[in-house]
């Protein structure tokens, strides 16, 4: 007498289904069948009732990388950004219970294929948009007034840091990001991006309203940068040859656009020992 | 609970009456108007970040409703150890948001490094009730308190499975102190889908464990000659779906009971609509058992 199959263990029957979610092409029929044997045939077959899964699983990750990656979506269309969200997924499958992080690295994924294509601007593009994505989830602190820089003795400011917003985010580009980004705005539908525009350096930044784009010359980009980066407002000025009589209209700049809130001050100075980093 | 001493919102139990679920869509007309719902449900891993208008505005809308934390991304059940850093960002999204109820699904979502991102079943098997109820123990030992667990919509049933659906969950409340979140339009679904008995199902659940309804909208495919019906809160709440409630409710007297609506999110009055709807009901039982 033949004793009837041993059921599958939990471990078995999950790992049969991730491999029937998971695979594509000829290797999916396998995976799916094997999971079949494990489900109730009630006259609608078990491979047609697990397809639902299979849509959902294609369906969460594509709906994700959509929330991040509108402005790209608009600018390739429907058909080819949900066949890059396929392609992206078999290399790049999520790896966390929020969603969130579905499209952390599709800018670099992407940059080959569409540098081969003659569109390497769609990956800077997407560079941009993940930095918007990272600074609609960063903290906005209080800012720093203004004043407080002014505290400063004048022989020590060389070796003061600006300590910027969480959600600063920088994104400079040899394309005009900034402009594709504004012309893919939804009150922008029609608009192409115009590509023969010069480079662009974009500051990211979000307030309770939603994000702010700024797009900045390159030297006073490569200045936030460097402040970003950790850099003093010496080394900053240095290392980008910024032109000195354009450091107050600049530094103005920062502070009114509430993206400073603290300075970092040598550890010496005690006088400033409230606003230390 | 939070300390009441250091508490940055209105405490208390959510009331039993209906709420609805926020919608970033929704969140600078609510906090405007102020509709009457009595309390909202958020996706906890929506809030799981530093800052944001989306956070913010959930800060804005905690002053004035209740709130509950409805989880999507633990995968309770996954045989794949639990992710650790995704409970501790449920820890401090309940630190920052002082929900009254937080729960999650009777579900699995993950395996070999990878997450699905979806609700996954389980075969309702003694293997899979110890399973689910010491990793049920186990989050609600982290975050020292009791959690909710929530009956799930399956296109397919387990030829593993040895217990129903009811007999599944009870043991789970039984082996883990859980309370349930009880999803109508899910039990309607499994009934189409899977021939579930949904008035055995209502009837069968252990009554003083249910905290919380969902009711929601689905979407009805046909496949063949059969319906197979889509989970996809896009759509109100459908009349069999009344229907079951307001036998779930005369079993179980007032329950909060949450208008779910995910996708082709509608405008906020359609929502407060339906709310008032599930109001209407819970407002006869508790005549009823006056």
């Amino acid at each position: 007498m033949n004793s009837p199959p041993e059921a599958a263990s939990l471990s078995e029957l999950q790992g049969r289904f991730a491999s029937a979610l998971r695979e594509a092409g000829p290797q999916s029929e396998v995976a799916i069948r094997q999971l079949a044997d494990c489900i109730v045939d009630d006259g609608l077959a078990p491979a047609r009732r697990l397809q639902v899964y299979r849509n959902n699983a294609r369906a969460m990750f594509a709906g994700a990388l959509e929330r991040t990656y509108p402005v790209l979506r608009r600018q390739v269309g429907e058909q080819q950004f949900a066949a890059l969200a396929q392609s992206y997924r078999a290399e790049h499958p999520s790896r966390s219970g929020d969603l969130h992080w579905v499209g952390e690295h599709f800018a670099s994924w992407l940059a080959p294929q569409a540098a081969a294509d003659g569109r390497a601007w769609l990956a800077e593009l997407a560079r941009l948009e993940w930095a918007c994505e990272e600074a609609m989830v960063a903290a906005r602190l209080p800012p720093l007034a203004p004043a407080e820089l002014a505290r400063v003795a004048p022989e020590t400011l060389g070796e003061v840091g600006l300590v910027l917003q969480p959600c600063v985010r920088t994104v400079s580009s040899p394309f005009p990001v900034w402009s594709a980004w504004r012309a893919g705005q939804v009150d922008g539908a029609g608009e192409s991006a115009d590509l023969a525009l010069d480079a662009q350096h974009v500051v990211v930044t979000c307030c309770d309203t939603g994000l702010v784009l700024h797009s900045l010359p390159e030297q006073q980009f490569l200045f936030v940068a460097a402040l970003a980066g950790g850099a003093t407002l010496g080394s900053a000025v240095d290392s980008t040859a910024l032109d000195l009589e354009a450091l107050p209209g600049l530094l103005a700049w920062i502070f009114g656009e509430g993206l400073v809130t603290a300075l970092r001050v040598p550890d010496d100075d005690n006088s400033l020992a409230g606003y230390v980093e | 609970m939070g300390d009441v001493g250091t508490a940055r919102f209105p405490g208390g139990p959510i009331p039993a009456r209906a709420g609805i679920g926020l919608r970033s869509a929704h969140q600078d007309e609510l906090v405007k108007r102020r509709p009457a719902v009595a309390w909202l449900e958020v996706h906890t891993e929506n809030y799981f970040h530093d800052g944001g208008p989306h956070l913010a505005a959930l800060e804005r809308a905690r002053e004035h409703y209740p709130l509950s934390l409805h989880g999507v991304g633990l995968g309770l059940g996954s045989v794949a150890p639990l992710d650790l850093a995704h409970l501790a960002r449920v820890k401090r999204a309940i630190e920052r948001f002082e929900p009254a109820l937080v729960s999650e699904h009777a579900c699995w979502g993950h395996a070999g490094g990878e997450h699905f991102n979806d609700l996954l079943p389980l075969p309702y098997t003694e293997e899979a009730v110890e399973h689910l109820s010491a990793r049920v123990r186990q989050v609600q030992d982290f975050l020292g308190r009791q959690v909710l667990v929530e009956n799930l919509s399956s296109y397919f049933a387990y030829t593993a499975s040895s217990l129903t659906e009811w007999d599944f969950l009870g043991a789970v409340v039984e082996r883990s102190g859980c309370g349930l979140l009880l999803d109508v339009n899910n039990i309607y679904v499994n009934s189409i889908n899977l021939g579930l008995d949904a008035e055995r199902f209502v009837a069968c659940i252990p009554a003083e464990a249910v905290q919380e309804i969902h009711l929601a909208g689905h979407r009805r495919n046909r496949v063949g000659t059969r319906d197979l019906l889509i989970d996809d809160h896009g759509s109100a709440v459908c009349a069999e779906v009344w229907d079951l409630y307001e036998r779930a409710i005369t079993r179980l007297g007032p329950v909060p009971t949450l208008i779910e609506w995910d996708t082709d999110v509608p405008a906020l009055d359609v929502l407060v609509t339906e709310a008032h709807k599930a109001d209407t009901i819970l407002e006869s039982a508790r005549e009823l058992a006056a």
